[in-house]
């Protein structure tokens, strides 16, 4: 049990340090050229992924404690926010480098290509989260106002993988696999919802008569 | 789309990663058809044998710009063959046997229809021609192939009266090709051109690059290369070659006939329904390389412009 006892004592900040390290690395990469032929595909696609990667974790840390029995709660914070991070990187990197800061571009994108507008509202919805993210917005929010504000969470998943379902040109080992992880937790979502059990027990009520 | 359910998708994938513990041999091409000495004395004889005429517009089909690395262009290649990533092919690729090599031809009335690799080089005037390949996701690179244009080869065989298409069919190995072993595509991997196309002298036979033999990934041991159409069109690694009389079937036209049409080519003014085709990011130019301007069939519009005379190309996209 020593990871165990190891995830206990790694302090948040420094978490969050390890995590991000990746966004300015993969960036100085880039300028040294040490990306491949097509750099900015890269790193664009590189950001994207690693907030579609930590988007997941965020998801998956109340399943496995509910499940699995591990607890990594105290860091769901943390690692959902770096989730952002990475989203403003990609973003960035789509704006700044990729479009050259064309706003004629952006909005036709917006208008026409449907990845793009995807993962724009994806992003849009995150920006709530990120912002109610401390504990400062945690002692204002009434705790309901502020557990449906991060519920939006399952509709930034959806679309962020509707943006990458659209983006591709065909379904990838990858494409299977992230699309695979994100229908399963939004099943066990579905199922820990008081929605749900009502029904459930309703439906078990029928048949037991 | 031709998709089966996404179920037996995953059981595929599944499948092929355990299939993946299958070794492949290294099989390392021979030499046998181009060397570079060869290649030289070739363009030597080109060179000398060249006598200017009217009907030639200009003396080389080539563009002036500067031809991307051979490190760029053997490690950055769409070959779904052996991967959907960018990166596979360099990867994987190694483990095609290029040698021997049969190519089988149809629509054909002579009698042998059957050629070893080697029957069909000998006596081919070797070229040297770089061209721009723009690839229909928005990026390009330069590349100097050599090979020859493919009429040298459809004017030694006698067709069919009736051919008005030619279809071109990739090689179908899963042994040796790890992608073709999923169903990411309809394989083998087809495509098409009409026989006016086929027939310009653009329309080129890829046998090398950079003076050597072709590397796997870019198609080995003989490809097309048809430079004012986009890249998918340029089929690699080709075993057969039928004439015919219909439009035949191609395999991004059929997985989405929307996006990928039978023409495809190059076209500033006709967007991709989920991208633009407006701009084109050039390869080699690193992290804060400006985006080129697309030109209509990539820059060839005097040579190929009459082939598509007052024909709509947005309804014949």
């Amino acid at each position: 049990m020593t990871s165990s006892i190891l995830f206990k004592s790694l302090p948040v900040s420094l978490l969050y340090c390890i995590l991000l390290i990746p966004i300015p690395l993969y960036f100085y990469w880039g300028i040294v050229n040490q990306l491949g032929p097509d750099p900015l595909r890269f790193l664009e696609h590189k950001y994207g992924e690693l907030g579609l990667i930590f988007l997941l974790i965020t998801l998956s840390i109340s399943p496995l404690f509910k499940y699995a029995k591990i607890n990594l709660v105290r860091y769901r914070r943390c690692i959902g926010l770096v989730a952002f991070y990475y989203v403003v990187s990609h973003i960035c990197v789509y704006f700044f480098l990729d479009i050259g800061l064309s706003i004629d571009i952006l909005l036709s994108d917006l208008q026409k290509r449907y990845y793009i507008i995807a993962g724009f509202f994806a992003f849009i919805t995150l920006i709530p989260l990120a912002l109610t993210s401390n504990n400062f917005a945690l002692r204002k929010l009434n705790i309901k106002t502020w557990n449906k504000i991060h519920s939006f969470v399952y509709i930034a998943i959806i679309l962020s993988i509707f943006h990458f379902i659209l983006m591709s040109k065909t379904w990838t080992g990858e494409l299977y696999f992230y699309t695979g992880i994100t229908i399963l937790i939004l099943i066990l979502k579905i199922k820990s919802t008081k929605l749900y059990k009502k029904l459930s027990t309703y439906s078990n009520a029928d048949i037991s008569k | 789309m031709n998709r089966t359910t996404m179920m037996d998708k995953v059981v595929n994938i599944m499948g092929s990663y355990i299939l993946k513990i299958l070794k492949y041999s290294d099989v390392t091409p021979h030499n046998f058809y181009l060397n570079r000495r060869k290649f030289v004395e070739a363009l030597g004889l080109a060179s000398l044998a060249f006598v200017p005429t009217p009907t030639i517009a200009k003396q080389s089909y080539s563009t002036n710009a500067k031809p991307n690395t051979l490190e760029e262009i053997t490690n950055y290649n769409n070959f779904y063959e052996f991967g959907t990533s960018k990166t596979d092919p360099a990867k994987y690729a190694k483990s095609l046997t290029t040698d021997p090599w049969e190519i089988t031809f149809e629509g054909v009335s002579q009698n042998k229809k059957k050629f070893d690799l080697a029957e069909i080089l000998k006596g081919k005037a070797i070229q040297e021609r770089i061209y721009r390949l723009r690839c229909v996701e928005g990026w390009s690179m330069v590349i100097p192939w050599i090979g020859f244009p493919l009429r040298d080869l459809i004017n030694e065989l006698e067709l069919n009266n009736n051919a008005k298409f030619v279809a071109f069919e990739t090689v179908y190995r899963p042994t040796e090709m790890r992608g073709q072993k999923s169903a990411t595509l309809d394989w083998p991997y087809r495509e098409g051109l009409t026989i006016e196309e086929a027939l310009h002298p653009l329309t080129f036979i890829a046998t090398g690059l950079y003076g050597k033999e072709l590397p796997n990934q870019n198609g080995a041991p003989f490809r097309l290369v048809v430079p004012w159409k986009y890249g998918f069109k340029s089929i690699k690694s080709i075993t057969k070659i039928s004439f015919m009389k219909e439009q035949p079937y191609t395999t991004w036209g059929s997985e989405n006939p929307r996006e990928y049409g039978f023409y495809s080519n190059v076209n500033p003014n006709v967007d991709h329904p989920r991208w633009s085709q407006a701009t084109e990011r050039v390869i080699g130019e690193g992290l804060f390389g400006e985006r080129r301007k697309t030109e209509l069939f990539n820059g060839y519009i005097e040579e190929v412009g009459d082939l598509y005379k007052g024909m709509d190309l947005k309804k014949y996209y």
